[in-house]
């Protein structure tokens, strides 16, 4: 039973890091915008296709991929803004959340047009390699991608605190109108900020792929448990993200064993529910971005 | 003045609509008219809630489906007539607004959104997980035996004219909403809560009231299209898509305006219907990602809906 339950959180942890990276992006983009990017899930499931259509065609390594997804990822979240947020700044919040759910519909079916709803996955030589440590048996692709999450994360982190486009992005998620008093050129600032959010989803997406399955719509499962995530570390907050991101991978994995596994989803709701009852602002509440 | 107007003329429109249903023998053409008097209907009760109130709810796909599930479900293995399973349903969406929006409405704006996404995604779940009730996946086909008890009928007209019926009624009543105290306290909430709370109106209350309402009519519209369809689903009526597709006419149409939902129906529903006369189901996603775009694009140039864009443009030039 121990070690049953030794198993159950490491691969909830491991698990929980890509629900933390995709997280992230999503708590980045509000924290800044106010803005919910409904069409987050279906970014990770561009990145998701664009990884297996590069191992299809060039038989590139996903981890490799990696490199070309995140940056391609980064262009659509700027074009986004570009294109069609920068025209609902200012407008009420009800444009916002229609327009991102546009995309979000207009993007899931033009991946069901184009490439059906078939699903694709891809095969390579450690997609179940595994380690095992005592009773614990940890599958490799999933602790890279943990590992590469914890990294994004700390890099992500840094970036924010130490470098004048960092601080300007954080000056804005504070007070956009003192911001630009100050100088910093908020357009911009909001381009980079999906731009950077895409980006994360781009690499979540790419670590993904090795250890999951990509389709149309696997972006809707993706965000539902990403809004949870950020509802439970506080709205906007990027460490509460990555918190959140574990506590739900390790709620499923555990709900999964105890309950079953088709209502895990179930049991998250039921705990953002009691989230926003307690604690709206989150369970690591304060310290925002 | 204007207001005088329209409803009188809104009245002619119902009946001219009802003269012309018998004239038109084309089963294709009667289904169109159906699909927009319901959406209409469903535009119209999002709308109070949404519009109104300022309270965007994007899971009343789960009160569709509450309606729809509980009517067939009741008339299925109990064999009650569905007359009386609608307003079982509708009661039981009274239920479940409660249950999402007490906790919910503690809180503003994007975690209401959120949280009503989430239901409708969990009764989704559990419609699918518990299989012995619900026949999971597979959805369930209705028994047809037609007759009015069992609301059933041999040919599209009797639909139509119910839906119809249905349409007018809750155009009406929203219009009084609209009018009354309970109308006046939502604009409050949606242009300032703090303010309306200030003047001491229950803000929380009138949201709750609000939504019961709307998830009431929604219910009774998804007990209705399963009689008309016979076939219902856990995926097809629980889904996000639907609750898109509930706000794409009010969208269109004007959000916050009585009339625009049905403007907006008469608008989107045709074009929802009639490419499925010339192109077959593979081309679905070609067809979603149009209405996607469109989302987008009314968003960005007429945020306001088709209604008080014409409006602004009529005054402009008088």
């Amino acid at each position: 039973m121990l070690a049953i339950i030794g198993q159950m959180t490491i691969s909830g942890i491991l698990m929980g890091g890509i629900y933390a990276l995709v997280s992230i992006g999503l708590t980045l983009i509000f924290g800044v915008m106010n803005v919910v990017n409904f069409a987050h899930g279906e970014f990770l499931m561009v990145s998701m296709y664009l990884t297996f259509w590069l191992f299809h065609y060039l038989q590139l390594d996903p981890y490799l991929s990696l490199f070309l997804v995140a940056p391609a990822l980064f262009i659509i979240g700027a074009l986004t803004q570009k294109l069609i947020m920068q025209h609902l700044i200012d407008k009420e919040h009800y444009t916002q959340i229609f327009a991102t759910m546009g995309l979000s519909i207009a993007m899931a079916n033009a991946a069901l047009f184009l490439w059906k709803a078939d699903y694709r996955m891809v095969k390579t030589s450690y997609t179940t390699s595994v380690m095992a440590v005592g009773d614990v048996v940890v599958s490799y692709p999933r602790l890279v991608s943990f590992l590469v999450a914890v990294a994004i994360t700390l890099l992500l982190f840094a970036f924010l605190k130490f470098t004048y486009l960092g601080k300007s992005i954080r000056a804005t998620a504070q007070d956009h109108h003192g911001a630009k008093l100050m100088g910093v050129n908020i357009r911009k600032v909001y381009v980079l900020t999906l731009g950077i959010g895409s980006a994360c989803v781009g690499v979540a997406g790419a670590l993904l792929m090795p250890i999951y399955y990509a389709f149309p719509t696997v972006g809707l499962q993706f965000v539902l448990v990403a809004f949870v995530c950020v509802v439970l570390g506080g709205m906007g907050n990027i460490t509460g993200a990555f918190f959140g991101g574990l506590v739900i991978g390790m709620v499923e994995a555990f709900s999964g064993f105890f309950i079953a596994p088709e209502l895990k989803e179930a049991v998250y709701f039921i705990i953002f529910v009691l989230v926003l009852l307690v604690k709206p602002s989150g369970l690591f509440g304060l310290m925002r971005a | 003045m204007v207001r005088v107007i329209k409803e009188k003329y809104f009245f002619l429109f119902i009946v001219f609509l009802a003269a012309i249903l018998p004239v038109v023998k084309n089963e294709f053409v009667v289904h169109v008219f159906i699909m927009v008097f319901t959406a209409a209907t469903m535009g119209l009760a999002w709308n109070i809630i949404s519009g109104y109130g300022g309270q965007l709810s994007l899971g009343h796909a789960a009160f569709y489906g509450i309606g729809a599930y509980t009517s067939t479900l009741l008339y299925n293995h109990l064999g009650i007539s569905p007359l009386i399973g609608m307003i079982i349903g509708g009661f039981l969406a009274v239920v479940a607004s409660l249950i999402i929006g007490a906790p919910c409405f503690r809180l503003r704006g994007t975690y209401f959104v959120l949280a009503t996404i989430a239901f409708a995604e969990v009764l989704r779940i559990l419609c699918v997980y518990f299989r012995g009730l619900t026949e999971g996946s597979l959805g369930i086909a209705l028994k047809f035996e037609p007759g009015f008890a069992h609301l059933m009928f041999e040919h599209k007209e009797p639909y139509a004219y119910i839906a119809l019926g249905l349409m007018t009624v809750v155009y009406y009543t929203s219009v009084w909403i609209g009018r009354s105290r309970l109308g006046y306290y939502l604009i409050g909430i949606k242009e300032n809560e703090d303010g309306t709370q200030a003047l001491g109106v229950n803000t929380y209350l009138v949201k709750l009231i609000a939504f019961m309402i709307s998830a009431f009519i929604t219910a009774i519209i998804g007990s209705f299209f399963a009689q008309y369809i016979l076939y219902i689903d856990p995926h097809g009526e629980f889904s996000l898509t639907l609750s898109i597709f509930i706000a794409l006419p009010v969208m269109i149409g004007g959000i916050g305006t009585t009339l625009g939902p049905i403007i907006g129906a008469f608008m989107i529903t045709p074009l929802i219907e009639l490419p499925s006369l010339f192109i077959g189901g593979q081309y679905q996603g070609l067809q979603n990602i149009f209405f996607g775009v469109i989302l987008i694009l009314v968003v960005i140039w007429i945020p306001q809906g088709v209604l008080k864009w014409a409006q602004e443009k009529l005054m402009r030039k008088s």
